[in-house]
C-alpha cells in the first residue's frame, strides 16, 4: 500500500467516532485514577528524595502523565513499549487496566520499579544502570539507555522480528522533542517507513530539552510535520488531555495494525520542573516563572476532571475530592490522593527499602553470555 | 547399470566463497536468522559475500537496507531482543563508525545491563584492511575501538577454513561479534583450500600456530600473518627460526598459546596493520610484559601502522604499513638484543 493511501486511511479514521467515545464509565474513571497514580509516584519520590531517603536523580513526569496514561491504555498485551527517562511510571503502568495483581499482566510490579529507583537487587536490571534504564523482554518493555532516540531502531527491529514470527504487535517509543535532532531519529524512522513497520514514535514536546528551549532545537513549530517527509502518518495530540492522547495513539495503532506502517504522534505538553531534580532550582534561571505558572493551569488531572464532570461520571462530592492538580511536590499532601494509591506506593517503597543491594561481585558478571545455564 | 565411480575432484575454495557458504548454511540451519546490509540482496553485496542468498531465502530474510549503519545495527539489536539471529553487513568496515553508538552503547552493554535477561546474537561483519590502495576510508582496521568496549567479541580470520568456521561459530555464539574480514584475502589464489563437506566450526578464542620456530615469536592476525610467514622464510635464510602465531580472535584472547611460544623463543614481536597508539599490539605487549616478563630475553616489540591514516597511492601506503622488510629488520634487532 502506498504512503498516500495510508494517509487516506488516517483521514477516514479521523472522521469516524473517536475511540475515546467508546470508553465506558469504568474506563474513564480508570484513566482518572491512573493519572493520580502517575502523579503520586512522582510527588512521593520527590518527597522521599527531600527527606534524604533516596539517592540518584529523578526525572519528573509531573504534568506529562496524560501522555503515558492515554497512550498505554489501548494497547494489547502483545504490544511493546520503549519508555525513556521521563516515563518512569510507564514501567509499572503497562497493562495496568488488566488488574495490578493479574499474574498475566505484562508490566512491572511497583516493587520492581521501586527497587530500581532505590538501587536494590530486586530491580529488573539488578541495579546495574540507574533510573529508567531498565526493561523486560518477557514483559515487552525495551530497555532504555541515555542515548536519546537510540531505542527507535531497536523498536523497529523488535516489530520486524514479531512480524517474521507471525505477530501483529506495535511498539510505542517515547521521546522528547530534543531527541528529534539526533541522526538516529531520522535513520530509524526512515527505515521503519521503508518497511512499513508498526513503530509509533511518540514525541513528548514539553518545550525544553534540559536547558534549551524548543525554538533552539527544532526549526518548525510541529515535529509531527516531519512525518510528511517519510510519507507516514503524523498526528498532534493535546498532551494535557488524556482522552485526546488516547484517541491519537489509537488512531496510530489502528493505522499500524492495518499494515500502513509507522507514525509520529506529537503530544504538546509542558515540563513542570527542571530537567532532573538536580536542576530544579537552576531551572528558574532559564525558564520564565510566568511560563511555569501558565503551564500549571492546564494540569492533566484538572482537564480530565472537567471532562468526567461533563460526562456525568463525577457527581456530588466526587467532583471535588482529591484535588491534586496544580500542586507541586511541596504543595501537595497525602490528602490530595486516594488512599489505595498511597497504599500501593507504600508497598513498593517499603519493599525496596528493606531489600539488599546486589553483591559487589555481580559487577563482573554478565559481560558475556555463556549459554543457557540450567 | 554402470558401476563406474568417479573420484570427487578436490575443489579449492577462496576466502570469500567460504564466507558465503557459512552464511548460506547458517541461514538454512536457523529459520530465525536474517541478513541485512547495503546492497546485499540482488547485488549480493559490494564484494559478493551474500551472493545468491536473497534468491534462496527471500527479501524478508536477506534485506537491502538504507545507507544507515545505525539503523542496520540498531534494528538488528531489536530483532535479536525478539528472538532472531542477525548478520549485519558493513559495506566496508570503515563505515562501522556511523553505527558506533548502537554498537558500543546499545548492543555491547545489553547483556550486562539486563543482568543476563537478554543476550544479543548479532554478527557485524565487513571487509577490512589496507594494502589494496583503498585509501583513508576503505582500508581501516579499527578493531581496537571494539576491543575497548566490554561485551563485544572481536575476531579476524586469515584463511578460508577459518573464515567459514569462525563465521559459523560467531553466528551461533549468542554474543555480539565484530567480524573483520580481510578484503585483500577474499580472492587470493595462494590461500585457497579444500573445505570440509560436513558442518564444522572454529571456536572463537583459539589462536593457531602457523609456523613453528625456536628463536623468535611473531604474533599477528589477518593478512599480516602472511607478511610474518614471508618474513619467517627470509629469517630462516639467515639462520633465525621464527614461530608465527595467528591470533584469529582478539576478544576473547588466547594468551596461553602466545605465552607458551614465548617460553620457547624468549623473544616476541606483535605485528598488525592498525595504528600503533592504543592499538591491539600495544595491549598484547602490555600483557606479555606483565604476565610473561620472566620468559623474555629481549623487550617485547611491535610492528604496526604508523599513527597516520592510510594514504592512497602505493609508495605512501606501504610507507606507513607493516611490510616484510620492516618485520625482518625488527626481528634482527630483537634477536641481537
Amino acid at each position: 500500500m502506498s504512503a498516500k493511501s495510508g494517509s487516506a486511511t488516517a483521514e477516514r479514521a479521523e472522521q469516524a467516532i473517536k475511540p475515546s467515545q467508546n470508553l465506558s464509565k469504568e474506563d474513564c474513571l480508570e484513566l482518572f485514577k491512573q493519572l493520580y497514580l502517575a502523579r503520586y509516584f512522582d510527588v512521593r519520590l520527590i518527597k522521599e528524595k527531600k527527606r534524604g531517603r533516596l539517592r540518584g536523580t529523578l526525572y519528573s513526569s509531573h504534568n506529562q502523565e496524560a501522555i503515558l496514561v492515554g497512550s498505554l491504555f489501548g494497547l494489547a498485551a502483545t504490544d511493546w513499549i520503549s519508555p525513556i527517562h521521563r516515563d518512569m511510571p510507564a514501567f509499572f503502568m503497562k497493562d495496568f487496566r488488566f488488574g495490578v495483581d493479574n499474574p498475566n499482566r505484562l508490566g512491572m510490579s511497583i516493587e520492581e520499579v521501586c527497587c530500581q529507583v532505590w538501587g536494590k537487587e530486586g530491580s529488573p536490571g539488578r541495579a546495574r544502570d540507574n533510573w529508567s534504564h531498565i526493561g523486560s523482554k518477557s514483559k515487552k518493555i525495551i530497555h532504555s539507555t541515555s542515548m536519546l532516540a537510540g531505542t527507535i531502531p531497536v523498536a523497529a527491529g523488535v516489530v520486524y522480528a514479531d512480524r517474521m514470527q507471525g505477530g501483529n504487535a506495535v511498539c510505542l517509543t517515547y521521546n522528547g522533542e530534543g531527541s528529534t535532532a539526533q541522526g538516529i531519529f531520522h535513520e530509524a524512522i526512515n527505515y521503519a517507513a521503508v518497511h512499513k513497520l508498526p513503530v509509533i514514535t511518540i514525541v513528548e514536546n514539553n518545550q525544553w530539552a534540559y536547558g534549551t528551549p524548543v525554538e533552539m532545537e527544532c526549526p518548525t513549530p510541529d515535529v509531527a510535520d516531519r512525518a510528511k517527509g517519510y510519507g507516514i502518518l503524523g498526528l498532534i495530540a493535546d498532551g494535557q488531555d488524556v482522552f485526546d492522547v488516547y484517541d491519537k495513539v489509537m488512531q496510530a495503532v489502528e493505522h499500524s495494525r492495518a499494515g500502513n506502517g509507522p507514525s509520529i504522534v506529537e503530544c504538546k505538553t509542558f515540563r513542570a520542573y527542571g530537567h532532573g531534580d538536580h536542576d530544579d532550582d537552576r531551572a528558574m534561571k532559564y525558564r520564565p516563572a510566568k511560563e511555569i505558572e501558565e503551564g500549571r493551569k492546564r494540569d492533566p488531572i484538572a482537564v480530565c476532571r472537567k471532562r468526567l464532570i461533563e460526562l456525568g461520571y463525577l457527581t456530588g462530592a466526587d467532583k471535588t475530592s482529591y484535588m491534586a492538580e496544580g500542586k507541586n511536590a511541596g504543595e501537595s499532601s497525602n490528602d490530595d490522593f486516594p488512599p489505595e494509591i498511597i497504599e500501593f506506593m507504600n508497598k513498593g517503597i517499603e519493599f525496596a527499602m528493606n531489600s539488599p543491594m546486589p553483591a559487589a561481585e555481580e559487577a563482573e558478571q554478565w559481560v558475556f553470555w555463556d549459554g543457557d545455564k540450567p | 547399470m554402470s558401476a563406474t565411480t568417479v573420484a570427487p575432484v578436490a575443489v579449492k575454495k577462496n576466502y570469500l566463497t567460504a564466507l558465503n557458504e557459512a552464511l548460506a548454511e547458517e541461514m538454512a540451519r536457523n529459520p530465525l536468522m536474517l541478513c541485512q546490509g547495503e546492497d546485499i540482496g540482488k547485488l549480493g553485496g559490494a564484494f559478493g559475500v551474500t551472493e545468491g542468498l536473497q534468491a534462496t531465502y527471500g527479501d524478508h530474510r536477506v534485506v537491502d537496507m538504507p545507507i544507515s549503519e545505525a539503523a542496520i545495527i540498531g534494528s538488528a539489536v531489536g530483532m535479536a531482543l525478539n528472538g532472531m539471529t542477525v548478520m549485519a553487513e558493513m559495506q566496508f568496515i570503515d563505515f562501522i563508525s556511523c553505527g558506533f553508538d548502537q554498537i558500543v552503547n546499545m548492543m555491547a552493554t545489553y547483556h550486562y545491563r539486563t543482568a543476563g535477561e537478554v543476550h544479543i546474537p548479532v554478527v557485524v561483519r565487513g571487509p577490512a584492511g589496507a594494502y589494496g590502495g583503498g585509501a583513508l576510508y576503505h582500508s581501516q582496521m579499527n578493531e581496537a575501538w571494539f576491543c575497548n568496549s566490554p561485551g563485544l567479541k572481536v575476531v579476524c580470520p586469515s584463511t578460508p577454513y577459518d573464515a567459514k568456521g569462525m563465521l559459523k561459530a560467531a553466528l551461533r555464539d549468542g554474543n555480539p561479534v565484530i567480524f573483520y574480514e580481510i578484503k585483500e584475502l577474499y580472492r587470493k589464489r595462494e590461500i585457497e583450500e579444500e573445505l570440509p563437506t560436513e558442518d564444522y566450526i572454529v571456536p572463537l578464542g583459539k589462536a593457531a600456530i602457523r609456523r613453528e620456530g625456536k628463536d623468535i615469536t611473531l604474533v599477528s592476525y589477518g593478512q599480516n600473518v602472511y607478511h610474518c610467514l614471508d618474513a619467517a622464510a627470509e629469517l630462516e635464510n639467515v639462520g633465525v627460526s621464527a614461530e608465527v602465531i595467528d591470533l584469529r580472535s582478539l576478544v576473547p584472547l588466547d594468551e596461553e598459546t602466545v605465552f607458551n611460544s614465548i617460553a620457547k623463543t624468549s623473544r616476541v614481536i606483535v605485528v598488525n596493520e592498525a595504528p600503533m597508539t592504543c592499538g591491539f599490539a600495544g595491549e598484547l605487549v602490555a600483557r606479555i610484559s606483565t604476565k610473561a616478563f620472566h620468559l623474555l630475553d629481549a623487550p617485547p616489540s611491535r610492528v604496526t601502522r604508523m599513527d597516520t591514516p592510510v594514504p592512497w597511492v602505493k609508495p605512501l601506503e606501504l610507507h606507513v604499513l607493516p611490510t616484510v622488510d620492516k618485520i625482518v629488520a625488527e626481528a634482527m634487532r630483537i634477536v641481537k638484543f
